[in-house]
């Protein structure tokens, strides 16, 4: 869906928090734009590289995941391995030639409604700035 | 090096065979053009003088103790490979009790040369900062105490690039691959029954040759090696199309020194950092 | 080949409003495998629930996606609407178009063309959905408890009165812990002994309670209704079916040695009860320090002078109970459910070198001070300086030694010392109307019923001097002890000649609190506190299903909040065992055997410890999931390079079809 300059954001969202955190984005109806479209999963720490690497190599502009706030994983220490593993993977991103900008993983707890919305707001903007991303 | 080595090698592998502490020995000996070293497969002590050790020795052995399950071997192996023997040993694929470590502090190894001996020295050999073996059962050589400190100035040089510039560097580099998958058959840490790139069913990675698929194979098997590469460098030595693949490799090992505080291999029972974590863990996500 | 039915809500206007409901339905009916699709005006109603069951018969459905609400709201919903047609309740997915779609988005077409996509990958997802089933699993109807204080007592009554076998372990030669120490209760003033003696006894003779005293668990395998536990029974050297408990033998020991439960203050013999009311009332004989062992071992060996052939007890015991061919026994035993409630220790106050605390006699801890007033303990209830025996008259409390201290390493309040110094100003005033009490404090915290009244009754009405404001050092002179110490809000520096210090120590594990919760596998923090599921909504589970934590194990608490959390871990461990069975959630991993390589990455970052080893015909070494432990969380699954494990409801398989579906293909 890169026509037209509207970046194609997927998500991936942790059933326990950051889901739960979109749905009261929803329930509070703070709007944010149309293009990110949210995949459940039941933990951050089950979203694999493999996933993030197909997105952005089949045509994703943007990646997002989002996970318990660390400390809060309903699973104890999922997120503690995300964090590490997506840490290492920006970085590999980066330096293969897709901008660090493009991949975000951001912590939202159940009650972050009105933030959910504010990060995909301004993920949005800023992926619409960085270009649909050239696949070769 | 040199003879003295070769010697020394021989010697032992002899020891070893006739006293039946091993049933293979697996070292180098020199390939058909009289001058390359190739891997060799030693069961008999009358056929030790097979053995040599030169600066032509540049494959990792410890790949083949895979193979040894449950058999007593002996493998020789440089700095660089000695640590894949701590890697597999901490991934439960080889036993201590069955592997006979021939250490040998190497100084450096030359780029492959068919029928005539090299003079130039491998890029790896430039980075190296193990000489000395980090386990053995029997020491060629004098361990070297001194090491350089890190340095990463070809993975410096790339960071200084733009983004786009080091998409369409990789996306030239990604035209070239073959999917031969040399890089990983010539890997003692890729050692999977079935890896992910053949697999159909989720088709992660489809069997077309294209920049789109190669990018992601070598991108996911970089990734795979995070926290576990040793840094021998084997699989850019083997690549028939010469993609720079030490600079994925170091690229990783440097994120890995600089977030994680940790090099893959030195010790037996450490844990790889991605199948571990620090609740300080402090990353640059979230915070 | 699947046939997927699709049903779009309209949800009243909330989707439709917004949301063109016809064109999503019009776009699923080209969707790869979809053989229907409708829309409902409220799919949740039963109107919307029995079309759904029509169609499911009707139009021959296999899978079927629901595009609504979020599944957070109404996936247990419609999974039985699907169970009710006839359809494994886990071929079902959801597509969420109210919460994150309708409700946040507010161009119809921008909406319109999201929710087509969504439906897309929930069909995509839902093509790759396979009949799941839990499992039943048995389990033991039986409860460890271990831990013999007043939270262990209480959570074995509640459970044995529920029907259900106990066997309760408890380290010390009777049970009681900590409370058994005490001589009053804040801020009833109630005697403790008085109080926690009945529920004691009730313990003995309880038909559903075996006590095993002297006795500590070393192994604990299996997990949640089927744990095998071995329990290392001490030898004790007494028969207990032949001893009366008549006192004979520790009346006639000949020896002594400085007691535990008196904390040094007072001396005990070698064949003991720890303490008066003991449970089981029966001694124990402490054979590191038994005369006659000492000969015996002499006797190995004949090295060095011969100890004296002791066996007193022996002559004096009119049961011929004593019996030294006993040794320690490792039972093993297997239960359902296990509680923790392995209680605390105090704080060493030997730490606080400019206390004096171990040097200078007269410095003790709070607990001493409480043996000192019990009628049963040293000194019969008289309150005594240790050092001559005389009364004191000026008696210096000193707050928050152990506690609230980053330099000690023990930042964390211990919630009860204000209101026991409370207590002992009052009940030293009692003792003795001319005692005049100092109180350092750094706040006093009185939260609890009745307590802040307390408090005050103690500042107010017992002449007590409460002093805002810390100590810096404490020396002896002559008789007395110097205290230095600040009064922070009159701003001036204080000195106390006190003839007893009273240090109020905080509260931290029991001794090897660590060791106990390795054994279990369950977590613990830096202070060896055990951590318990969630701080707020699940004070006395953990993590491990099965295993409950009660008591001061878990943090600072004082008595009625020990019996609340026993009684809380009590009413867990019965809600397990009362079934007849345990259902397990099938959303669990699974390994492939084939392509398992045994390099257990998936063991090291399971945080359930669902990982076993299992070995193939091939003789490798591979990876298991214990599925009854399993949560689902998916971390195994990221952690196996070669794909080996994979998890039920989200494999690898499903999210990487709902991927394909947005991107390229």
């Amino acid at each position: 869906m890169s026509a037209d300059n509207e970046p194609l954001i997927i998500g991936f969202l942790c059933n326990w928090c950051s889901y739960a955190g979109a749905d009261m984005a929803g329930t509070s109806r703070q709007a944010y734009p149309a293009n990110i479209r949210i995949m459940r999963v039941p933990c951050s720490g089950r979203v694999d590289p493999l996933l993030i690497v197909k997105c952005f190599e089949e045509g994703a502009d943007a990646v997002l995941v989002a996970g318990c706030h660390p400390g809060d994983c309903h699973y104890s220490e999922g997120n503690y391995y995300s964090r590490r593993r997506f840490a290492l993977l920006r970085e590999l991103l980066d330096f293969m030639g897709i901008e660090k900008e493009r991949f975000r993983i951001e912590w939202v707890s159940a009650s972050e409604g009105k933030r959910f919305a504010k990060i995909v707001s301004d993920f949005t903007e800023d992926a619409t700035k960085l270009g649909s991303r050239k696949v070769s | 090096m040199g003879a003295d080595f070769t010697q020394q090698i021989r010697d032992k592998a002899k020891e070893l065979l006739e006293k039946g502490t091993v049933e293979c020995v697996i070292g180098y000996e020199t390939g058909s053009d009289g001058v390359s070293a190739r891997p060799a497969f030693i069961h008999d002590p009358a056929e030790v003088d097979r053995l040599v050790f030169d600066n032509t020795c540049s494959h990792n052995l410890v790949k083949y103790l895979l193979n040894k399950k449950g058999k007593p071997t002996a493998v020789v192996v440089k700095g660089c490979d000695s640590r894949a023997v701590n890697l597999l040993l901490s991934e439960k694929q080889i036993e201590r009790n069955q592997a006979f470590i021939i250490g040998v502090v190497c100084p450096s190894v030359v780029e492959w040369g068919w029928n005539k001996r090299s003079e130039q020295i491998q890029k790896r050999c430039d980075w190296c900062r193990q000489h000395t073996p980090v386990v053995y059962d029997f020491l060629v050589g004098e361990p070297v105490t001194e090491e350089p400190p890190p340095d990463f100035a070809d993975v410096a040089e790339m960071e200084a690039k733009t983004t786009e510039e080091r998409a369409a560097f990789w996306r030239e580099q990604a035209e070239r691959c073959l999917r031969c998958y040399a890089c990983r058959q010539a890997c003692p840490g890729c050692y999977c029954i079935d890896c992910f790139v053949e697999e159909l069913d989720p088709e992660w990675v489809g069997i077309r040759i294209a920049p789109q698929e190669n990018l992601m194979w070598n991108t996911i098997r970089a990734f795979h090696l995070g926290g576990r590469c040793i840094s021998c460098n084997e699989c850019e030595r083997v690549c028939p199309v010469n993609i720079p693949l030490s600079l994925l490799n170091r690229k990783l090992e440097q994120e890995v020194l600089s977030l994680f505080d940790y090099r893959a291999g030195m010790s037996d029972d450490t844990i790889a950092p991605l199948i571990t974590f620090r609740k300080d863990d402090k990353l640059g996500i979230g915070e | 080949m699947s046939r997927i039915g699709v049903f779009i809500c309209h949800c009243g206007t909330n989707i439709g409003g917004v949301v063109n409901v016809p064109q999503v339905v019009e776009a699923a009916k080209r969707m790869p495998l979809v053989a229907y699709a409708d829309e409902n005006k409220y799919t949740c109603s039963e109107v919307g629930q029995a079309s759904i069951r029509d169609a499911i018969k009707e139009q021959r459905l296999d899978r079927v996606v629901i595009a609504s609400c979020s599944p957070r709201m109404h996936e247990n919903t419609f999974r039985r609407t699907v169970a009710t047609a006839g359809l494994n309740p886990y071929l079902l997915e959801m597509a969420n178009l109210r919460e994150h779609c309708s409700w946040v988005h507010s161009d119809s077409k921008d909406a319109t063309a999201k929710a087509i996509d969504l439906v897309r990958m929930a069909v995509a997802k839902v093509a790759r959905h396979e009949s799941l089933f839990p499992k039943q699993v048995g389990l033991t109807k039986r409860a460890l408890v271990i831990g013999g204080g007043i939270t262990g007592i209480q959570a074995a009554l509640d459970i044995a009165s529920a029907g259900h076998e106990v066997v309760l372990v408890e380290k010390e030669p009777s049970i009681g812990g900590r409370m058994a120490q005490l001589d009053k209760t804040f801020p009833t003033l109630d005697c403790s002994a008085c109080i926690l003696t009945p529920k004691m006894v009730d313990v003995s003779q309880h038909p559903n309670i075996t006590l095993l005293t002297y006795s500590e668990v070393k192994e604990v395998r299996g997990f949640v209704g089927n744990f095998e536990v071995d329990i290392l029974k001490k030898a004790k050297m007494v028969d207990y079916v032949k001893c009366t408990g008549c006192g004979n033998c520790w009346q006639a020991c000949p020896e002594r040695i400085p007691s535990e439960f008196d904390l040094g203050l007072g001396r005990r013999s070698v064949i003991y009860i720890p303490f008066a009311q003991a449970v089981p009332n029966k001694p124990v004989i402490d054979i590191a320090n038994c005369r006659y062992e000492r000969y015996l071992k002499w006797k190995e060996t004949e090295e060095g002078p011969e100890p004296p052939q002791c066996r007193i007890c022996e002559g004096v015991c009119p049961t011929e109970a004593i019996d030294r061919s006993q040794r320690d026994e490792i039972v093993t035993e297997k239960f359902g459910a296990i509680v923790v409630a392995t209680g605390f220790k105090t704080f060493d106050y030997s730490v606080y070198g400019e206390y004096g605390g171990g040097r200078y006699p007269d410095v003790i801890s709070s607990l001493q001070l409480e043996r000192l007033m019990s009628a049963a303990g040293p000194t019969e209830g008289e309150v005594l300086r240790p050092s001559d025996g005389v009364h004191p008259k000026n008696v210096v409390f000193i707050q928050c030694v152990g506690s609230r201290d980053d330099k000690v390493g023990r930042p964390y309040c211990s919630k009860v010392c204000c209101m026991y110094t409370a207590k002992h100003a009052v009940m030293l005033k009692e003792h003795d109307p001319e005692v005049q009490c100092y109180v350092f404090y750094i706040d006093v915290r009185a939260g609890g019923k009745d307590f802040e009244e307390f408090a005050r009754r103690a500042q107010d009405e017992t002449g007590a001097v409460y002093l805002r404001g810390r100590v810096s050092q404490i020396y002896q002179e002559g008789k007395k002890l110097k205290v230095l110490g600040e009064d922070s809000l009159m701003g001036r520096l204080v000195e106390i000649d006190a003839d007893l210090v009273v240090l109020a120590t905080g509260m931290e594990p029991s001794d090897n609190a660590d060791v106990i919760a390795q054994t279990l596998n369950i977590s613990y923090n830096t202070y060896n506190f055990l951590i318990e599921a969630h701080p707020k909504l699940r004070p006395v589970e953990t993590q491990t299903d099965g295993i409950f934590v009660a008591g001061t194990c878990v943090g600072p608490r004082d008595i009625p909040d020990c019996v609340a959390h026993g009684g809380a871990a009590a009413a867990k461990a019965v809600v397990l065992l009362s079934q007849d069975s345990l259902t397990t959630d099938p959303l669990t991993s699974f390994v492939d055997p084939m392509k398992c390589v045994g390099c257990f990455a998936c063991k090291e970052v399971c945080p359930f410890n669902a990982i076993e080893e299992q070995i193939t015909r091939d003789g490798r070494t591979i990876s298991s999931v214990n599925e009854s432990l399993c949560k689902g969380c998916g971390l195994c699954v990221v952690a196996c390079r070669p794909g080996a494990i994979n998890l039920r409801g989200f494999t690898n398989q499903q999210l990487l079809s709902e991927v394909l579906t947005l991107v390229g293909r």
